[in-house]
């Protein structure tokens, strides 16, 4: 015990002074931020500015109602979100307004026009023109509007009491929310879902690579230079393979620890929202779990590796089972009881980030956490014994890379 | 003492260690002999407690192997190397503490040994800044520095220099006058020669000779002469008394049949040929080395 010790000490001590760690540390969560913060930065609600719209009603009936409704929709900054503009010119006729419009709106001067068609009967028929048609909310708010106004007026013409149209029209809105364990409720939209989780995972993936790289590269010296020799005449691979582990798992856990600050710091920023960490606890199990899952499978796969170019090969591979789970994230997410999603949480290597996903899209049950957590733990030990078989033979073999038959003789042995 | 009875390590296919007993005296240097690949270094590591035998005993000063055993053995691999980018101080105190040694009594040897092979300015700069003679230095005080009970040299005298090969030399013996068990691999049969009294030569895993080296020497045929002549020497391969001869260019060595008496053999030529040098040799080791394994060989 005192050896693993030692070796852990030396381990984390040497590889937390290399600039790699410094560089993987302070990179990676830059890469991710910027992956992920800048473009929902880039994409919310571009233009918090007053729009311009034009209105073109020619009964001239809508139009000072249609300013009343949208006087209420504010900026943050408490401006109004629309200025509504009059574009019914008594001296023009109808196609006349419309193409001025179409000029304007071409111009950029107004943002898009409304135009509403009165018809024989008492209904109404509108367009709205822009340059973009995906300005749904515009077309909601309008859309709104006008039968709300519609209806006032059919009312008031029946000579209905005033106070019994605005209860007609007092509209009952529909939330959606999110129910958690507990009761408790949360009101996060599907992009903060898939984000947070997103980031999750990235950083898990990051950090697997990088640390595994490191810790194959330092067995690599180790083994070129024939010092695991002089280490193993020292104490016993088990002494020596668990110190690795522990060691690395110190690693990860300063890494997570100074990510956390970081990540304490965009909440207190408000880059990111609070309640997106509502899943903390029970994503931070999954993410450690994860990582030292992966870190055992390294020490075993590192040991079997001679050279730079195999690691590189061994650590792509590695990577790509990691990325697996980021394919099947998207129709995870969106339909988490779809069956793969299922099967995909109880299989070790896609476990942690499968459930990082689910935490965050659904309510997973306390039974389900318990057992995959469990499988985690499980799987882990079993690795870690499989790895410290491999490690034994492993680490003095040089020469060639063995092959995949002599690995399992040597887990067999 | 380390005894070794009938170790034998067997690997799928071949048996690297084939039977081999041997015995190392404490305040004498055991060379372990043989060509590459004769499995002298699968033997190390039997006795290092890195792989288990298939069968045989090690017994080190008459306990068997356990993993206490790891800290009262020093190891010097044969490929040398250490973390490069790590400093000199602490790659040593790392070393020691896989040894159990405290971090005082450490820091107190390192120190010590540093200053007695002339390095002690290195101590705290990285190993990668240290002259390939150095960085084998500190290796070397990595290997020692727990003052091992058993110390085991993996071909300790390459790439140093022979200033420093002297201090090297040095501190082995240092070790002997303690009364300490040491054990040299080698393929540099001069050294081996000078410094070892005990040799153990093997070949395809199996002991090809063992004992004391002089006695070695005296039972391999002691009957050897150097001829030096002038003139035509053809008439030698026709003389009845040789067993064998080694021609150079400006001398001959003969091993001559056990009967035969150098003074007689050198009367019978100075009737025949002008002779300019004649001497009485004992055999190399190096001569020792290569007539067996050859011998050896081909009775395989």
């Amino acid at each position: 015990m005192k050896k693993t010790l030692a070796v852990a000490k030396w381990e984390y001590i040497e590889k937390v002074k290399t600039k790699a760690f410094l560089i993987s540390l302070i990179l990676t969560p830059l890469i991710i931020v910027s992956f992920s913060v800048l473009p929902s930065l880039l994409f919310k609600d571009p233009a918090p500015n007053t729009e311009i719209v034009g209105v073109i009603d020619t009964s001239g009936e809508y139009f000072n109602e249609l300013e009343k409704e949208f006087s209420e929709f504010k900026l943050p900054d408490g401006n109004l979100s629309y200025v509504l503009v009059n574009l019914s010119y008594k001296d023009k006729n109808f196609e006349e307004l419309i193409s001025t419009a179409n000029k304007n709106i071409n111009k950029n001067l107004i943002e898009g026009c409304l135009i509403i068609h009165q018809k024989g009967d008492d209904s109404i028929f509108a367009e709205y023109r822009s340059k973009s048609i995906g300005n749904f909310k515009v077309v909601a708010r309008f859309e709104d509007a006008l039968s709300s106004i519609k209806l006032r007026k059919k009312l008031e013409e029946e000579g209905i009491d005033t106070k019994i149209i605005s209860y007609f029209q007092d509209r009952v809105k529909v939330e959606q929310l999110k129910l958690e364990e507990g009761g408790k409720v949360s009101s996060k939209d599907f992009l903060t879902t898939f984000f947070v989780s997103i980031i999750f995972i990235l950083l898990l993936m990051m950090m697997v690579v990088y640390s595994g790289q490191m810790l194959v590269r330092s067995m690599i010296e180790e083994k070129s230079s024939r010092l695991i020799e002089m280490l193993i005449s020292s104490s016993t691979p088990d002494e020596l393979l668990n110190g690795k582990l522990i060691g690395l798992s110190l690693l990860g856990l300063t890494q997570i620890f100074i990510w956390m600050i970081i990540g304490t710091s965009l909440v207190a920023s408000a880059l990111v929202p609070m309640d997106a960490f509502s899943n903390f606890l029970p994503m931070l199990i999954y993410f450690i779990l994860g990582f030292m899952f992966y870190s055992s499978m390294f020490v075993g796969i590192g040991s079997t590796v001679n050279t730079e170019q195999e690691a590189q090969q061994i650590t792509t591979y590695l990577s790509l089972v990691l990325m697996l789970p980021v394919v099947i994230a998207m129709p995870s997410i969106q339909n988490p009881d779809f069956l793969m999603t299922k099967i995909f949480s109880y299989f070790p290597l896609t476990t942690p980030t499968i459930m990082l996903l689910r935490l965050n899209a659904e309510t997973v049950s306390s039974l389900e956490i318990l057992i995959t957590v469990g499988i985690m733990i499980i799987s882990i030990l079993i690795v870690t014994k499989i790895s410290a078989k491999v490690f034994r033979i492993g680490i003095l073999a040089y020469g060639s890379k063995p092959s995949l038959k002599e690995i399992f003789e040597w887990i067999r042995e | 003492m380390l005894i070794v009875n009938h170790l034998v390590k067997k690997f799928k296919t071949t048996i690297a260690v084939d039977d081999l007993s041997f015995t190392v005296n404490p305040g004498k240097i055991f060379g372990l002999l043989g060509p590459n690949g004769a499995g002298k270094t699968t033997a190390l590591r039997t006795i290092l407690n890195i792989i288990k035998p298939t069968s045989g005993e090690i017994i080190f000063n008459d306990n068997p192997i356990t993993n206490e055993y790891y800290n009262i053995i020093g190891y010097l691999p044969e490929e040398r190397g250490l973390y490069k980018r790590s400093k000199v101080i602490d790659v040593l105190l790392y070393f020691a503490s896989l040894k159990n040694v405290s971090k005082n009594d450490a820091l107190e040897r390192s120190d010590y040994w540093l200053k007695e092979l002339k390095i002690s300015e290195h101590r705290n700069k990285k190993i990668e800044q240290l002259s390939k003679g150095n960085q084998q230095k500190i290796q070397l005080i990595a290997a020692i520095l727990h003052n091992p009970q058993l110390l085991i040299l993996d071909e300790p005298f390459t790439g140093f220099d022979p200033i420093n090969q002297q201090e090297v030399k040095d501190l082995i013996l240092s070790f002997l006058s303690e009364g300490k068990t040491v054990i040299l691999s080698t393929h540099q049969m001069d050294l081996a020669e000078k410094l070892c009294e005990d040799i153990l030569l093997i070949n395809n895993g199996k002991a090809v000779t063992s004992g004391n080296l002089s006695e070695i020497k005296k039972n391999f045929g002691g009957n050897n002469i150097r001829l030096g002549l002038n003139g035509d020497g053809t008439f030698l391969n026709h003389l009845p008394e040789i067993i064998k001869l080694d021609q150079y260019k400006n001398y001959t060595d003969i091993q001559l049949k056990e009967d035969v008496l150098p003074s007689e053999f050198l009367k019978k030529l100075i009737v025949k040929v002008d002779v300019n040098h004649f001497s009485i040799i004992e055999p190399t080791l190096n001569k020792i080395f290569i007539d067996l394994i050859k011998e050896n060989s081909i009775a395989v």
